[in-house]
This record gives structure tokens, C-alpha cells and sequence, in this order.
């Protein structure tokens, strides 16, 4: 699993945090002077594990509806907002800036 | 060319669509039944509107400029495909073949600045 | 009209929202600023339970969740609770909510 010190090493990192599979946030790093606290990176965790779920539940009726498969398991989900993007797969995630974003590379960091 | 004719002429994307955030309408280009992207369309509209809500909500947790609010949009990734929604376009890539980059930028710098009304 | 839910036993805070989420009127345990917060979550979350619905139908292939009357959220102390465009704070150690549900549902007619 990708420790929280290799996340934060990624271009444009904010934040690194792990959660427990319910959402609670268990542990941190953030950059210096970055406007992110432990209760939004909480909330932001808990944001995370409803929208695995609901991708999980959306890609489970897709598939049997449809017949395309490939969307489950769901491996990862991105949240883009104005200035920043949290990417998480697993019970890890990363808060990046979007001008220098790279998805891939997260997603791979996270994977590790 | 529209965003949607832009991202359907980026590899390995499999189709590209807009839906509207009241009613059920949508338009669509690329590999997919139109009943597939009517459902495409229902799905994306469901999470687009989720995950508006709480980028709000994360907004009164920030201090001050929290860079995630508000919501501008969401990605999922499977094994073989990745979907991507950004205010009301979405598009579904074949992942060994798309540049997820590349599409999330283009999405982002095309449609982040249109408004967050939901209508 | 809405003000009369609070003679139910446990109804704390009761409030109107239009289609557009604004308050139209609220009343009980609760300033202006909450009331406004609670109408626009609960317009939020009837907007997600209604796609919600209309995924479970769409993938279920079975008719009848839709569209969604109302939705509950039932805290340890506290539930949440919202039909048609009228939601209501109840604290559970003194509700019935039965007793809730039928005035809400009642009301959300006028």
C-alpha cells in the first residue's frame, strides 16, 4: 500500500490521508500553508467511501444490464473541484492542484 | 467543434454525451446503445448532483479558499473503462487506450467555468 | 399551516423549501441561518434520492420507487425526516415517528 510521504512526493500534492473503510479519516500529511484541516480531510474521506459505493453499485447494475463489463471492481474515484482534485483508490487518497495534476501517476502512487 | 466532438476524437474514448440536470434529456455521440446512454445519462446526473452537494458541504469545514469547492466534477476507474463528468458532459474511456490526463484536463479547462446552477 | 406539526410530540424544527431550495418558512428550535441550511440539505437530498430511485428502477426493472414521496435519516438522538417540499428535525427519544410521518404527509397535500 502507498505510504503517505510517497503520495505528498506527487507534483502539486496537498494532502495525503488514509480512512478506514467506513470513512473515518486515520492519518494525515499536509504540504505547508496549505488552507486543509483534520475535520475537512475527515469529511472528505467519508466523502470518498459514499461515492466508491455508489460507483460500486452503479457499475454492478450497469453490468448486468447492459452486459459491458470492466467497470467493477471500481478502483479509484476523483473528485475535481475549482483548484483541486482528490484522487483515492483504496483506503488512500491525495488532494492535488489541478494545473499540475497527474491522474495517472496518483493513481499508480496509490497502487504501490 | 463542440467538447463532445473534441473528446470523441481523443484515443480510446468510447462515447461522449451531455445530460440535463432537470428532466431527462441528453445527447450522446459514439459506441453505445441509445438506451445505454439514456441510463449513462441518468447515472452521471445522480453522482454529478452527490458530489456537488457535499463539495458544498466540505466548503464549510475549509478555512478559507478550499480548492476542492466548488464540485466541478468526478471520475471513476475500473479495470478496463474510466468514466468522467464534468458539470454536464460525461464520457466513457477504454482505460489501455485513453489518456486519462488528458481527458480531465481538457474537461476541466473546457467546463469548470460554466455555471453551478443545476439546471 | 406547517406550524402545527410542532404540537406532534419530539418535532423540533419544521420548514417549507421551494423548488429552488429557498426557505419559505420555518419554525421551532432553530435560527435563520440553520433553518436556511436545513432546507438546502433537504432539497439536496431529495434531488439525490429521487436519482437514487430512478437508478434502483432502471436497474431493478421494477416499477414503484418512483417517484420517491419523501426520505428519512435516523441519527442516534436525532432524524431527519422530509416529504414533498416540508422537512422536520425530530428528537427520537420523544417522537412517534408514525405520528410524524402521517402529519408531514398530510401537510406536504396543501
Amino acid at each position: 500500500m502507498a505510504e503517505l510521504n510517497n503520495l505528498m512526493d506527487l507534483d502539486g500534492a496537498v494532502a495525503a490521508f488514509e480512512f478506514s473503510d467506513s470513512g473515518e479519516l486515520v492519518s494525515h500529511q499536509l504540504a505547508d500553508g496549505c488552507d486543509m484541516n483534520e475535520q475537512t480531510l475527515d469529511m472528505l474521506s467519508h466523502v470518498c467511501v459514499a461515492n466508491l459505493s455508489i460507483a460500486t453499485m452503479q457499475a454492478r447494475g450497469w453490468e448486468s444490464l447492459t452486459g459491458m463489463g470492466g467497470f467493477y471492481p471500481i478502483g479509484g474515484f476523483t473528485l475535481m473541484g475549482m483548484d483541486w482534485s482528490a484522487v483515492v483508490q483504496g483506503t488512500k487518497g491525495v488532494v492535488l492542484e489541478n494545473n499540475k495534476a497527474d491522474y495517472e501517476a496518483a493513481y499508480q502512487a496509490l497502487a504501490e | 467543434m463542440s467538447v463532445i466532438s473534441n473528446l470523441m476524437e481523443m484515443p480510446g474514448m468510447v462515447a461522449a454525451g451531455e445530460f440535463s440536470f432537470r428532466g431527462d434529456r441528453y445527447t450522446y455521440q459514439g459506441n453505445m446503445s441509445e438506451e445505454m446512454a439514456r441510463m449513462a445519462s441518468i447515472m452521471c446526473r445522480s453522482t454529478s448532483m452527490g458530489t456537488h452537494m457535499e463539495a458544498d458541504m466540505l466548503g464549510t469545514f475549509c478555512t478559507q479558499d478550499c480548492g476542492l469547492v466548488p464540485g466541478k466534477g468526478w471520475a471513476v476507474r475500473g479495470p478496463a473503462f474510466s468514466v468522467c463528468v464534468v458539470h454536464n458532459v460525461f464520457c466513457f474511456m477504454d482505460n489501455t487506450k485513453a489518456d486519462f490526463n488528458k481527458v480531465l484536463h481538457y474537461m476541466h479547462d473546457e467546463l469548470a467555468h460554466s455555471s453551478d446552477d443545476l439546471i | 399551516m406547517i406550524k402545527r406539526l410542532l404540537a406532534v410530540d419530539g418535532v423540533q424544527v419544521v420548514a417549507q423549501f421551494r423548488d429552488d431550495g429557498q426557505l419559505v418558512e420555518g419554525y421551532g428550535m432553530m435560527d435563520e441561518n440553520g433553518l436556511n441550511m436545513l432546507v438546502s440539505f433537504a432539497h439536496d437530498y431529495k434531488r439525490l434520492t429521487q436519482a437514487n430511485a430512478d437508478q434502483l428502477s432502471m436497474f431493478t426493472q421494477v416499477n414503484g420507487w418512483t417517484p420517491p414521496r419523501g426520505w428519512i435519516v435516523r441519527g442516534a438522538q436525532m432524524t431527519v425526516c422530509s416529504i414533498g417540499n416540508l422537512v422536520c428535525l425530530v428528537d427520537d427519544s420523544e417522537a412517534s415517528l408514525n405520528e410524524v410521518l402521517k402529519e408531514l404527509d398530510d401537510l406536504s397535500h396543501y
